[in-house]
């Protein structure tokens, strides 16, 4: 048997985690946009699919495909604001988010992303290991070291 | 927990279809023979399934066979659904849809059930000798037989006109019952 022949048909993943998606969405972004986030997330896994090497850990999966989807949301939404203007509040979803990203900017993406999501998107660290496909313990790792560096940076 | 609309799931069924990211779609439907599972690929109708087959298994099954993007969709299907309605309620007399035997198991099968879906009409019987003969093996009597009971489209493949030498109704994968009311619908002869 193929490796292929062992994922499962994609719909009965909608059907099994599509809810809990639309919740993990909804709480990246607004409930404005959460379908939307969800819909590109789903086609992107879809996309995607036929190249995994194997069904397990599905669900953690598409909970990390809606994040990235999201977080590409949020970079496109910063990019959109021109930055002579000043920002225009209806396509800025948070008020410091600006400050938040410069602070961070000199980190690496993974630390970036898991700052995001502990600070920004206020996930618990059983939720970021969902999310990020990894234990619980590195997700707090992640966070700590991220912002041990971004302590020495300060105070150098 | 907000459960994910209709609207929602057609929409995303239907950017997957438009895409061509689906490997198939499916739709189930009420009938006069019980719920029906349908399956569609891009070149026709791969499976339907009776009510009594479990539709995870079926839908592996399909994956297995053509590819795991299988997304659900009535709106996508919607022409295939009115199409076998229309025939299994009595309203048309045809039921002209395209197949793919992608599914059926080896080049044998495949071709015992291409011929019997070319050749044997609505209000025809024919039996497993003859099919196998038409079929190009008179001696694979037996083989025939299974390629009947394995028939991955019945209705539309239509092993319910393919009666035992006797013309007794014989078997049929969906049970007696549905090659009975089959076979009345279409006006078919056969020995009680």
């Amino acid at each position: 048997m193929s490796a292929a022949a062992a994922l499962p048909p994609f719909w009965s993943l909608v059907e099994a985690h599509g809810d809990e998606l639309l919740v993990h969405a909804r709480r990246m972004t607004d409930d404005d946009a959460a379908e939307d986030v969800l819909q590109d997330a789903l086609l992107r896994a879809l996309r995607a699919y036929p190249r995994l090497r194997h069904g397990e850990h599905l669900r953690a999966w598409l909970y990390r495909v809606t994040t990235t989807t999201a977080l590409d949301l949020h970079r496109k939404r910063r990019h959109e604001v021109p930055t002579e203007e000043p920002p225009a509040p209806a396509v800025e979803a948070e008020y410091d988010d600006g400050a938040f990203e410069s602070m961070i900017a000199p980190l690496a993406p993974t630390a970036r992303d898991a700052l995001r999501l502990r600070f920004v998107e206020d996930l618990d660290y059983d939720r970021m290991a969902a999310v990020l496909g990894t234990s619980p313990e590195a997700a707090r790792q992640r966070v700590s070291t991220a912002v041990r560096t971004l302590r020495e940076r300060v105070t150098a | 927990m907000s459960p994910l609309s209709d609207t929602f799931l057609d929409r995303l069924a239907s950017a997957a279809v438009e895409e061509g990211l689906a490997d198939a779609v499916y739709t189930t439907l009420s009938t006069p023979l019980g719920a029906l599972l349908v399956v569609q690929g891009e070149r026709g109708v791969l499976r339907i399934a009776f009510e009594d087959e479990p539709e995870d298994a079926t839908l592996a099954g399909v994956a297995a066979g053509v590819g795991p993007r299988i997304v659900r969709s009535d709106r996508e299907l919607a022409a295939t659904r009115d199409t076998l309605s229309a025939y299994l309620e009595g309203d048309d007399d045809t039921l002209g849809l395209p197949v793919d035997l992608s599914l059926a198991h080896g080049p044998f099968r495949r071709a015992v059930l291409d011929t019997l879906h070319r050749e044997v009409q609505r209000g025809e019987v024919i039996t497993y000798g003859e099919l196998a003969k038409e079929a190009g093996s008179p001696r694979a009597v037996r083989a025939v037989g299974s390629a009947c009971a394995t028939n991955p489209v019945p209705i539309v493949v239509p092993c319910h006109r393919v009666l035992p030498a006797s013309h007794k109704l014989g078997n049929y994968g969906g049970g007696p019952a549905r090659k009975r009311a089959l076979l009345t619908l279409e006006g078919a002869p056969w020995r009680d």
